[in-house]
């Protein structure tokens, strides 16, 4: 086994199980064996500004899940309710069949399980890479699971290794470029094992090169078996790396769900949410589908 | 369906602004205001400490030691200086950690104004009331004036004091900065947890220390993009108090989105109140040997200044 599978295999045999206090009966209408049912999401920052409105979402186990919406239609507070960070003002979320509360994640038990099957790469890298050196980032979660410090240090040098930053890992976070960061914060999520993998925004404010090496990764970890969840108003990657995409609207509710072809191709649907404008074009470009836009001079459309 | 926004385009935006004057003349020269020196000193602190993790770095004698037996040595050698009462003591002990300094590969001149900058802020306001006779009494040295024809001013015993408190304090800061710019500070975390400082103190220490930087380019940003819209001559003391009190109060609310992320980010990978770190130290046999020779150098300082009499 190469280190790249040992570190993508499921290794859950182990952790304990999720069961704790707060119990609710999954939806009838939940598909299953789905990883996250979501029924009826309201949360509002402040109790004043909404940011879901009556969210349902169900993620398979395997899926690459792209939430599409413009800036502020709620795409990473949903994500930041899947990964128990923020509680729900109202409706249920489940994960891995049991109910996600803020009481349930008070349970050491299952606050053990649960973050060790999910896993967050936060949008700005800057927040998740807190630790004086990129070793002791990346061993940080591992450590917080209970697992012993020379299986952390092996899992640290063959994360490293895996992502090619290993000549990293004596280095301050200050002294990283925002790519390098980037891959960082990747290897610290990576690093312990999760099933599922939530990304904020992966692709933003990142090189080409960066992104597409981004992009090339989510795809091989999915292959080996992780969900893969994501927000995004990147159009152009959601070919290669989505085989679901869910829209967002701007008063944040799920205006549609369904494969990537479909999804680009309903121009009235993109416009509704915000995630192009009239002036957008797609073009194909070596078989993949690229959205893109033009300046226009005012009073005309020349193309 | 989507909302349509259309913008017309005032005329004033499509007429261009007057530009420098073609004789080549020049306006009157401002000089900066406090606050483009303060951050032109923050961002001194930002060069200075990557220099010094370039010397941590560098393979010396104390920067192969692990960093717990530094610290313990530079522990062991401040309690001597503490304890000494010779100035000759605190003398030969300064060229000890001088020729250290040489043997780490610390460039002497950074070190000696790393040190000497510090000395006259922690000592001279006190100890130049102690030179004068009417603190210290003794032999007259320098006569400032008389007092009912008794001539007062600098006394011997005064300027000994004063010289003993100085070294005292120069050695001490001396084997402090020796300490941190030799060790990078990671290591110095690791060191002092390593040594039995709460765990939660050094994270608190190790974030403080990272996001500092962060927040300081923040800072500079935001003077910046204020710099870059000033063209009028204003008075610069009255602008930049108002600059400073409006950034800080962004600052203060950034920091605090930020502290809630961090957060978050944590519990993500499963934090819960106490943290775990990995610890990557390892003491070999030349830490224990230099541990032991911090130790000798101690009783050695303190057997000699014994010998020297009170």
């Amino acid at each position: 086994m190469t280190t790249q599978e040992s570190l993508i295999s499921h290794d859950h045999a182990g952790p304990p199980t999720l069961s704790a206090g707060d119990h609710a009966p999954l939806p009838a209408d939940a598909p299953p064996g789905a990883i996250f049912v979501a029924r009826g999401l309201r949360y509002s920052y402040l109790d004043r500004f909404a940011a879901l409105d009556g969210v349902d979402l169900d993620v398979m186990p395997g899926e690459m899940v792209a939430l599409l919406g413009a800036n502020g239609s709620g795409k990473s507070t949903l994500l930041k309710v899947l990964d128990g960070l923020v509680f729900p003002s109202e409706g249920t979320l489940h994960a891995f069949g049991h109910l996600v509360t803020e009481g349930n994640l008070e349970d050491e038990q299952y606050v053990e399980a649960f973050r060790s099957r999910v896993g967050f790469v936060f949008q700005n890298s800057d927040t998740q890479v807190f630790s004086p050196t990129v070793r002791e980032e990346v061993a940080f979660g591992c450590l917080q699971l209970g697992l012993s410090a020379e299986e952390t240090r092996q899992r640290v040098d063959d994360v490293l290794g895996m992502l090619g930053i290993a000549d990293l890992a004596d280095r301050a976070p200050f002294q990283l470029s925002g790519g390098q960061k980037k891959k960082v914060a990747i290897a610290s999520v990576l690093v312990m094992n999760p099933e599922v993998l939530l990304f904020d925004e992966p692709t933003a404010a990142l090189d080409p090169r960066s992104q597409q090496w981004l992009a090339e990764l989510i795809v091989e970890l999915n292959a080996a078996g992780k969900t893969i969840v994501y927000a995004t108003h990147d159009l152009d990657v959601l070919e290669q790396i989505a085989t679901r995409c869910v829209v967002f609207s701007e008063d944040h509710r799920i205006l549609a769900s369904g494969p990537p072809g479909a999804i680009l191709d309903d121009t009235a649907l993109l416009l509704s949410a915000n995630l192009i404008h009239e002036h957008s074009h797609v073009h194909l470009r070596e078989g993949q589908r690229v959205e893109h836009s033009h300046a226009h001079q005012r009073g005309g459309h020349h193309h | 369906m989507a909302e349509h926004t259309t913008t017309t385009t005032p005329s004033w935006l499509l007429s261009s602004n007057v530009g420098l004057c073609p004789c080549g003349c020049i306006g009157k020269r401002t000089k900066g205001s406090f606050v483009e020196k303060t951050l032109t000193g923050g961002s001194d602190l930002l060069r200075q400490v990557m220099f010094s993790d370039d010397l941590a770095r560098r393979s010396g004698l104390l920067q192969r030691l692990d960093p717990r037996a530094k610290l313990g040595g530079m522990l062991l050698l401040l309690i001597g200086a503490g304890l000494a009462h010779h100035l000759e003591t605190l003398l030969a002990t300064y060229v000890v950690v001088l020729a250290l300094a040489g043997a780490s590969r610390v460039p002497l001149g950074f070190f000696l104004k790393r040190v000497w900058l510090f000395v006259p802020i922690f000592t001279l306001i006190v100890v130049l009331p102690a030179t004068l006779s009417i603190v210290t009494h003794g032999d007259v040295v320098v006569e400032l004036w008389s007092w009912h024809g008794q001539p007062q001013g600098l006394t011997a015993q005064g300027l000994r004091s004063a010289a003993l408190v100085v070294s005292r304090v120069a050695v001490s800061i001396s084997l402090v900065v020796l300490v941190t710019v030799t060790t990078p500070w990671n290591r110095l975390l690791a060191g002092l947890r390593g040594l039995g400082v709460p765990r939660m103190f050094i994270l608190v220490i190790g974030m403080a220390y990272r996001y500092i930087f962060l927040l300081l380019d923040s800072v500079t940003d935001m003077y910046e993009a204020r710099k870059a819209r000033t063209m009028a001559r204003v008075k610069h003391d009255r602008t930049a108090r108002a600059f400073v009190g409006a950034s800080a109060g962004a600052l203060v609310g950034k920091a605090n989105q930020l502290s809630e992320e961090v957060h978050q980010a944590m519990v993500a990978r499963g934090y819960r109140g106490e943290a775990r770190v990995l610890d990557t130290l390892r003491l070999r046999r030349a830490d224990l040997v230099a541990l032991a020779v911090a130790v000798l150098a101690t009783a050695l300082m303190l057997t000699a200044d014994r010998m020297l009499g009170r």
